[in-house]
């Protein structure tokens, strides 16, 4: 068998891509209208949404750049995983409940359209939308980039696409992307979500299995060969340092009920109470898949720390090494097609958002209503953004990081410090104003962006994404508390009661 | 506990600036945010613990304990303004001290591994370690099992399932009306 390893890898994630396709075009009878295509018709039932909600949390990032973080800074970045049941609480607490009952009430497609609604402002939908699409934009292109690199390194390993060109993977891999997504929508998007999931948990499951095999004494050896090198880098807050460490811990645990991909996800249930079963299965899927990350990137460091194996070449060629010798070609296969499923899982969730604040937001926010035949628009738009994204990538690629890389500061933290206020505050407090509003998602933006473009770095491992939400929160509420809270439409006013 | 709790929130966020304000402009460690590795390329060793602690140490727990608190405020403020009762000030408090406990433990733990250079192993990690990956995992199911156990109590009551089913109700009536029109 590991005479063929590199074809069993191919099959496998040929498959995969096999079964989005006949998704795709199973959804497309599903999908009838806009609401089919961007909310998936609010009828999901609990486990869609569940697994749906987690595999878009973890994109090809869990994958590949979370075992490459544990190689290069140890424990430091376990904070984005071990905040992941206070980070789905605050979402569920917060957003779940009023975010359904507001679109519902007022027929929403988008984050932009609860939010209009519940701070009656055009001026709050307009900026939410534009920050979508800047973040879309960073995220899609990155991801879209991973997805590509990693198909040449598998297609380059068989004999027939041994020369396959980066524009060629970029090609195959968004014409799969872009199919799914056009024809099915968020119905595609979801349902292909649910077989995505379930790669990543049976992928993170095995995966911890085979590392604990790895030492003779399990992962304990592991660390306890970590701690004698560098006992820093297996203590709590990792070579990173306690401001790193802390930094993901805030803007990944508040940063979760911002995220319009994933909050977008919490409109699109059939029950209001399903949440309560939504909840913990979201949190289980995480931690498992999650898995992953761990245990490939305590061992990879390890091993060669101890002299297993030679040092990387890259910090994140971490989980392709320890695929290559520690596996079987079975499971690389798996965890292959797990990896492509969560850069795809996290891409059609942007494809998605951004199409809904394009063809829905932006104009109801200009001229006071959305394009006229929306359904039909929406697909055209999702291939133009998805073309526009795959260029933008291979743009960084071959000519200039500077733009992607820019842009790719437009993820996480900056949706998580400019959003987390205003929608997972203002959801539940009648005090949030529009000016509040405005402050929130400004100063989060210029923070962001000034941090990146000025290159600066700040003491102690403080990171810009952290600065920012703390800015941000703090004057959403300042500014709010001084001025006046406006008279909220009656349906508005009687769901924040409920 | 009602309109008090938004200026809880703002106490909290208005205390975690002025931190994040005196982190920044504390005495600077070299390599407090880690250093290259000597052999290995591509890795980063953490070096003296200690002396990375030595200027921000109490206001970095300070942060984080106050996170911890605005976590617990913000699920509390996620709850119906009716529905917070007594009781559930009392569990959201303890959900406040049991997370406060599990810090407590993993700072202790790093402390002491800093002062004698011995830890013991919990499921393959060190002690503090143990502590921040399972510990502060847990420290948030608290508020999962009061989602989850609670939800009909706190979250979203019949009475507020009725309310909202009625709310649709009058809606739609509206809107089939203003569509006959």
């Amino acid at each position: 068998m590991e005479a063929y390893r590199q074809e069993i890898i191919l099959a496998a994630v040929a498959l995969y891509m096999i079964f989005c396709i006949v998704t795709g075009l199973w959804a497309m009878r599903r999908t009838t209208n806009s609401s089919d295509f961007f909310v998936a018709g609010r009828g999901l039932g609990p486990i869609v949404v569940s697994l749906a909600l987690f595999s878009s949390t973890l994109s090809g990032f869990g994958f590949v750049g979370g075992p490459g973080l544990v190689y290069s800074i140890g424990v430091s970045s376990f904070w984005m995983i071990t905040i992941s049941t206070a980070g789905y609480a605050l979402g569920f607490f917060m957003v779940s409940k009023r975010i359904r009952m507001i679109s519902d009430l007022r027929n929403c497609i988008s984050l932009p359209d609860v939010l209009a609604a519940r701070y009656g402002s055009e001026l709050v939908r307009m900026l939410v939308a534009i920050t979508i699409v800047l973040g879309v934009m960073g995220y899609l292109a990155t991801q879209i980039l991973a997805m590509a690199v990693v198909m040449q390194a598998i297609l380059s390993g068989t004999a027939m696409f041994a020369d396959i060109g980066l524009v060629a993977c970029v090609a195959i891999s968004s014409a799969v992307l872009i199919f799914y997504c056009v024809t099915g929508g968020i119905i595609a998007s979801v349902y292909t979500d649910v077989v995505q999931g379930g790669i990543m948990m049976v992928a993170g499951i095995l995966i911890l299995l085979t590392a604990m095999s790895v030492f003779d004494g399990g992962m304990t050896e592991a660390t306890s060969v970590i701690l004698a090198d560098d006992s820093e880098s297996i203590m709590p807050w990792g070579s990173a340092g306690i401001m790193a460490a802390l930094g993901w811990f805030f803007v990944f645990g508040l940063g979760l009920a911002g995220q319009p991909h994933l909050v977008t996800k919490m409109m699109m249930n059939r029950n209001i109470s399903d949440n309560r079963h939504i909840f913990p299965m979201s949190v289980l899927g995480y931690v498992l898949a999650a898995l992953l990350w761990v245990s490939i990137g305590i061992i990879i460091r390890a091993t060669v720390i101890d002299g297993i194996i030679p040092p990387l070449d890259a910090p994140d060629d971490a989980a392709s090494v320890f695929l290559t010798l520690f596996t079987s070609p079975l499971l690389a296969g798996v965890v292959f097609a797990g990896l492509f499923a969560a850069i795809m899982s996290t891409s059609d969730a942007f494809l998605n958002i951004g199409t809904a604040a394009i063809i829905h937001d932006i104009p109801k926010a200009l001229k006071g209503t959305a394009v006229k035949d929306e359904l039909l628009w929406a697909r055209i738009v999702t291939v133009l953004l998805a073309i526009v994204a795959a260029l933008f990538a291979l743009y960084s690629y071959y000519a200039d990081a500077t733009l992607v890389a820019l842009l790719g500061a437009f993820g996480w933290a900056t949706f998580a410090a400019s959003l987390f206020p205003v929608v997972a505050i203002g959801l539940n407090w009648k005090g949030a104003t529009v000016p509040g509003a405005v402050a929130a998602i400004v100063s989060a933006l210029l923070i962001n962006f000034g941090v990146q473009l000025t290159g600066t770095a700040l003491p102690y491992g403080v990171s810009g994404g952290l600065l920012s939400f703390v800015v941000s929160l703090f004057l959403f509420l300042a500014v709010s508390l001084v001025t006046r809270a406006p008279e909220l439409d009656s349906d508005i006013d009687r769901v924040m009661d409920i | 506990m009602g309109r008090a709790l938004i200026y809880v929130i703002f106490a909290l966020c208005a205390a975690m600036t002025l931190l994040l304000l005196l982190i920044l402009l504390a005495e600077p460690v070299a390599g407090a945010g880690g250093v290259a590795h000597p052999v290995f390329e591509g890795m980063r060793r953490g070096g003296d613990g200690a002396a990375r602690l030595q200027h921000i140490g109490a206001y970095a727990y300070a942060f984080q304990a106050l996170l911890l608190a605005l976590i617990v405020a913000l699920s509390t403020l996620g709850i119906s303004e009716r529905h917070r009762s007594a009781r559930l000030r009392g569990y959201m408090i303890s959900t406040f001290l049991f997370s406060a406990f599990i810090l407590w433990r993993m700072v202790a733990s790093h402390q002491h591994f800093l002062a004698t250079g011995e830890t013991t192993y919990f499921m393959g990690f060190p002690a503090a370690t143990a502590w921040a990956i399972y510990g502060v995992w847990a420290g948030a199911v608290p508020l999962m099992i009061l989602y989850v156990a609670g939800f009909r109590q706190y979250i979203y009551t019949e009475d507020d399932e009725a309310q909202f089913n009625a709310l649709l109700e009058e809606t739609r009536a509206q809107d089939t009306q203003a569509g006959a029109r």
